[in-house]
């Protein structure tokens, strides 16, 4: 197995926000490693030091303490060389909104170093992905917050970054905005890039990441993959398994209320459900082969779950 | 190395070539120099229609109208163009999306000072040279080419007048998370050195010197035809150095210091001194001015440079 290349790697981060009362520490000792080529979810709610920590990754903001590297450069010495390479989403942006569309991303592009001649080529291909082409000369005035959002997207994917850094992109975008989003994320990822989703609506487009950082009050709570945080909430709560029959599984129910570990066997149109106290993957491999099991699924917790279970109770 | 800064200026220039604001300032300035300079009307061709000097010191009483007028214009239009340079930005956010790009802070501030730069000469040039002619016009001023050539080298001390409004409006928004709190900041100090200021210097001059001297009524040489009495003349050259003194710090005093150099007459002739000679006398105007500009622009790039874009 070949080693995991990190796109961002943070050690130890502190950000404290001086204030009259002595300070606020928006980070506490952040410690945090993204791999190449995943969507990466950072997932918290609002306060918990998201927005914070992306900022400092791009050099908007010094860290009081600790280190960052992105792409292998330097957050603080280096950040002109990460935001060379880098697509930010901000949370809180907006656009010169007396320019349309089309001026704000060639102003944007300019800055970001492309030549007249990538920009004529990327600007319809970006608005195309977001689905803005037709208003490409439309003011910026006159934009809705969800197509406003589509075209802060646009502007993150105009140098075709090799790491998507975006703050809360949903926000703002209608079911079917989510829809395209999602769709877009996970192409891009199969491109080879890596995405960073920093979001509080983790019912929204948390299913979409394969890895992710939890947060809470400015700590990393729980960082890995979803099978890696999976594992100790089955450990606790238990293993949960999905099996598609083809009618005729009285017996099959008989067979597995005896499995040992098992705690809940249910029947709901075809589909059997099964709980138990330990991992029965093996067990049931056997009996879907016995029996004409169409489908056996091991259920993994959502991202929601995950989050409750490892900070102990609710967003607060 | 400036081609962040030169993307910035295009945009910059772009913007406010197409906005309303930038027009209505410059019709704005059109109107208050044609006001001005016809207000001067009575003046220019004297009391009862006679005539208080000859053509150059009728030309001189015209500059000063158009002097007095860019004491206004000026750096109303420096504070329109620098007070919501970095902070609207940041109140709009647009400050997040341009500052994620491969940029340095300075080329920002750069590309913003030089499309200051270019828009004030602009709007300076433009509406003198719209105003001007109008003016002599309207008063039927017999002109010449060195006259309109004086008046077009005003434009020189007001741009540095003008920068001198900017730099400070600039530092302002630097500092200001909201482009209001930058335009009531900049604002208080144009009016303090515009209004406040001369009223501080003779209020001082005053205590200083005590009343002026009483003149004796003489009914054969009534004022204005002849000399003051020498006693007066000493207070108020006296007078006139204290007020000078506490004006030395404003920019407006300044630049009406050095506007007035252009069109000084040599002493009790009607032609102009030479330009380099009278300017040579104005170093002090030029010095302070560029002081200006150039701390202000410093504090700025170092304010700017440290401050950490929050939010």
């Amino acid at each position: 197995m070949g080693m995991v290349e990190y796109v961002i790697e943070t050690e130890n981060l502190v950000k404290v926000y001086r204030d009259r009362s002595g300070g606020v520490r928006a980070l506490d000792g952040v410690s945090v490693k993204v791999p190449k080529g995943v969507l990466f979810g950072l997932f918290g709610p609002n306060g918990s030091g998201k927005t914070t920590l992306i900022s400092i990754l791009v050099g908007l903001q010094l860290p009081t303490s600790g280190s960052a590297r992105v792409l292998g450069y330097d957050c603080v010495r280096e950040s002109i060389e990460i935001r060379k390479k880098v697509g930010l989403l901000p949370e809180n942006y907006g656009f010169y909104e007396y320019m349309t569309a089309k001026e704000n991303l060639e102003y944007l592009g300019r800055l970001d170093g492309l030549p007249t001649q990538e920009l004529k080529r990327r600007i319809p291909e970006v608005l195309e992905l977001v689905g803005l082409k037709e208003w490409v000369d439309a003011k910026v005035k006159g934009f809705s917050r969800g197509m406003t959002q589509r075209l802060a997207l646009a502007q993150a994917l105009l140098k075709d970054p090799e790491l998507l850094l975006l703050d809360e992109p949903t926000l703002g975008l209608d079911p079917q905005g989510t829809t395209m989003f999602k769709k877009l994320m996970e192409q891009l990822v199969k491109l080879g890039k890596t995405v960073l989703i920093s979001t509080h609506l983790l019912h929204e487009i948390g299913h979409v990441c394969t890895h992710a950082a939890l947060m809470r009050s400015g700590k990393v709570i729980a960082l890995g993959s979803l099978e890696e945080l999976a594992k100790a909430y089955r450990e606790a709560k238990g293993y949960s398994y999905e099996l598609a029959v083809a009618g005729g599984a009285e017996e099959l129910l008989r067979e597995l209320k005896g499995v040992e570990g098992v705690t809940y066997v249910g029947l709901e149109n075809d589909v059997i459900k099964v709980r138990a106290s330990r991992d029965i993957g093996g067990e049931l491999a056997e009996l879907a082969a016995k029996y004409r099991i169409k489908t056996l699924v091991p259920l993994a917790p959502s991202w929601d779950e995950l989050y409750q279970f490892y900070q102990g109770g609710g967003w607060e | 190395m400036m081609e962040k800064a030169l993307i910035v200026a295009r945009k910059e220039i772009a913007e406010n070539l197409r906005s309303v604001r930038y027009w209505a300032i410059i019709g704005l300035f059109v109107l208050l120099y044609v006001a001005s300079t016809y207000a001067i009307g009575f003046a220019i061709r004297g009391f009862g229609g006679l005539a208080l000097g000859g053509r150059a010191r009728t030309v001189l009483q015209l500059s000063n109208q158009v002097v007095n007028a860019l004491t206004y214009i000026a750096p109303l239009l420096g504070i329109a163009l620098g007070f919501g340079a970095i902070a609207a930005e940041r109140e709009k956010g647009t400050i997040r999306l341009v500052l994620a790009r491969p940029i340095y802070r300075d080329d920002l501030i750069n590309g913003k000072l030089i499309a200051a730069a270019v828009l004030i000469v602009l709007a300076i040039a433009l509406s003198t040279a719209l105003a001007v002619p109008l003016a002599v016009a309207l008063q039927n001023v017999n002109m010449t080419a060195e006259d309109f050539a004086r008046l077009a080298l005003l434009v020189l001390p007001a741009t540095l007048l003008a920068l001198a409004y900017y730099a400070l409006a600039l530092f302002a928004s630097v500092n200001a998370g909201r482009s209001s709190h930058a335009l009531i900041v900049s604002l208080v100090l144009w009016i303090f050195f515009t209004f406040i200021l001369p009223i501080i210097a003779a209020f001082v001059a005053f205590q200083i010197l005590g009343p002026p001297p009483a003149i004796p009524f003489n009914a054969t040489r009534p004022f204005g035809q002849g000399q003051l009495p020498r006693q007066f003349q000493e207070y108020y050259s006296k007078y006139n150095q204290i007020v000078s003194t506490i004006q030395l710090i404003s920019p407006t005093a300044r630049f009406s210091s050095l506007a007035s150099a252009l069109f000084a007459l040599r002493s009790q002739l009607d032609v102009y001194e030479e330009l380099t000679a009278a300017l040579a006398r104005r170093w002090v105007d030029v010095a302070v001015l560029s002081t200006y500009i150039a701390v202000f622009l410093i504090a700025s790039y170092i304010v700017f440079l440290r401050r950490q874009e929050t939010r």
